[in-house]
């Protein structure tokens, strides 16, 4: 009976931790007070419709959002081809791809920023919007390559001969065979890759300037100088946002059964 | 040259392995024919060259008075109905049987698919997902798929190998009936050759990249031309013939057990239903019986006489 106990507890503890954060956010952001605190000072709405009235976060967001949608569409552009090569032709050093397409994962963010910033963006004076975007790009493939690569592993090649055989060219048979069959796992691979990017944070940090900056960076900034609620607010917000993509995906396509 | 599909001198090579070694054949049109012998022999490497969906490394295959060695497989016009069928999961049956005429844009779309359809018995499943077929319907989608492309030759992997027994003899007797209906020519790969003998006109046994012998099913039946196709088809027991410097082989009932000449020890018996299959350790080599099921077991280690009648072996060229 003891035992059982301690299990309850260990699972409370361990629910505290992971959810905790979370409730405080919300709770925070829905103070009256005038600073960020907990527990909150009264009730009110009006920091979360502050969130929307401040110019740079809307700016930021716009950025983030433009980074994790094209960012992600060019990853799966990059990523989908890949996995398929990798996946369906004995390429000699096909390891060794699939290893360096794992890297960004590997290797720390900061790293990355720093390396991209101190060695493509000072010498080449690449602006910082291309570079964060081919950041983003970089770091979002090997997700596309993993979870694609998944789902074309369960897919039948012979589908692919029986389509040629019935007249399709090999990239037809790609379209229309291949690609309706694993729009699951390319689905869900856009979805991972949006989240990772919108959330991304080290690289990001690094790569920033006037006018370019992602949400995440932008919100440090902001807390820096202003200690309001408004970015717990925000915080609440783009966890709902996260909560209700993820919720979806599961709902609509078996999210986790790709990741 | 009156062959309809010929391959000549055709040598197909996996890497730095010969597959298929100058193999010389020659199909007539409508012919339903059957590629047989054991896995890694070359028979579905041979099948998958016709096809296109491999390229030779020497030698000439002509279709219909056409060299199509080195034509893309889209425009060979030969069909294949894979072993695992290899439906389109994510379209309905209908589209599915559909897919290739949309490709050729085609006129009377639905009702060349009805056609094909209920020419394998299917009309009531246009609107399945192949998911939600057995594996003897989807074989049969896989089939109308290949069928209404009108496809001057259609092959046929190991069509029969995934079904079940009754199964089995019902695809058959379908197999044989859409051929006599169409009139197109067939080539199936079997390793099976109660299915070989069952089904075609004419089978072509292979071994090693090499064809062993090509006939009908009774002189392959009757009159195999070396010891591996006497082996393929049940003559268990061969033996050096001292008289001939050849060979002869015996089937298991051809072998008389409980009298003769030689004697041997039952290393092993099973009960087969019709008749009881014995194994000899004999100092002849092991020899392969059986008997009657009415006539009482022989247990495993008993020793018992035998004889191997001369009339009843064919003789082989070599063992």
């Amino acid at each position: 009976m003891n035992g059982r106990l301690a299990a309850w507890a260990v699972l409370g503890l361990v629910l505290t931790f992971l959810i905790g954060p979370f409730l405080i956010i919300i709770a925070a952001a829905l103070s009256a007070g005038e600073s960020l605190a907990f527990p909150p000072q009264g009730l009110s709405l009006k920091w979360v419709v502050k969130v929307f009235e401040i110019e740079s976060f809307r700016a930021s967001f716009g950025v983030s959002m433009f980074l994790a949608v094209f960012g992600t569409l060019a990853a799966l552009a990059l990523g989908v081809p890949a996995a398929y090569g990798l996946n369906r032709y004995r390429v000699p050093g096909a390891e060794a791809v699939r290893t360096i397409v794992s890297a960004p994962i590997i290797v720390p963010g900061i790293i990355v920023g720093l390396a991209l910033l101190r060695y493509l963006v000072i010498p080449t004076g690449v602006g910082i919007g291309p570079a964060l975007f081919l950041a983003h790009t970089a770091l979002i493939l090997p997700y596309a390559v993993r979870v694609v690569s998944a789902s074309l592993e369960n897919l039948r090649t012979d589908i692919e001969e029986a389509a040629v055989l019935l007249g399709c060219t090999r990239f037809g048979a790609f379209r229309r065979v291949v690609l309706p069959n694993i729009r699951g796992g390319v689905l869900a691979a856009f979805i991972l890759g949006f989240v990772t990017s919108f959330n991304q944070v080290p690289v990001s940090l690094f790569l920033s300037g006037p006018g370019v900056r992602t949400l995440p960076v932008d919100m440090i900034a902001y807390m820096e100088i202003n200690y309001d609620p408004s970015v717990a607010a925000l915080s609440a917000l783009l966890a709902f946002m996260s909560v209700a993509i993820v919720f979806a995906a599961e709902k609509f396509l078996g999210f986790s059964k790709y990741v | 040259m009156s062959e309809f599909l010929s391959l000549e001198d055709l040598t197909l090579a996996y890497g730095g392995s010969v597959a298929v070694d100058r193999l010389n054949l020659g199909i007539r049109r409508g012919e339903l024919i059957a590629l047989l012998g054991p896995s890694g022999c070359g028979k579905t490497t041979t099948m998958r060259a016709i096809a296109g969906l491999l390229s030779p490394k020497s030698g000439t295959i002509r279709l219909d008075g056409r060299d199509v060695t080195r034509v893309a497989p889209s425009r060979r016009e030969v069909g294949l109905v894979f072993q695992s069928y290899a439906l389109f999961p994510h379209l309905t049956v209908f589209e599915n049987v559909a897919f290739g005429l949309r490709l050729r844009k085609e006129g009377d779309l639905a009702a060349k698919v009805a056609a094909g359809l209920a020419t394998v018995g299917l009309s009531d499943f246009a609107d399945r997902a192949p998911a939600a077929l057995s594996g003897g319907q989807q074989q049969r989608v896989a089939l109308a798929r290949s069928l209404v492309m009108n496809p001057k030759v259609l092959l046929l992997d190991e069509p029969l190998s995934n079904l079940d027994a009754r199964l089995r003899l019902e695809m058959r007797l379908e197999l044989q009936r859409v051929q006599r209906e169409t009139g197109v020519t067939m080539i199936f790969v079997t390793h099976d050759q109660a299915e070989a003998l069952a089904l075609a006109d004419r089978i072509v046994v292979m071994r090693d990249g090499k064809i062993e012998q090509v006939g009908s099913p009774e002189q392959i039946w009757t009159e195999p031309a070396s010891g591996f196709v006497a082996d393929f088809v049940g003559f268990e027991t061969i033996l050096p013939d001292p008289e001939t410097g050849g060979a002869l082989a015996w089937r298991p009932a051809a072998v008389t057990l409980g009298e003769g000449p030689h004697r041997g020890v039952i290393r092993g018996a099973s009960f087969a239903g019709a008749h009881r299959e014995y194994v000899l350790d004999t100092a002849l080599g092991v020899v392969k019986a059986e008997t009657p099921a009415s006539v009482p077991p022989l247990a495993p280690g008993a020793e018992v006489a035998f004889d191997l009648p001369r009339a009843r072996a064919v003789r082989l060229a070599s063992a």
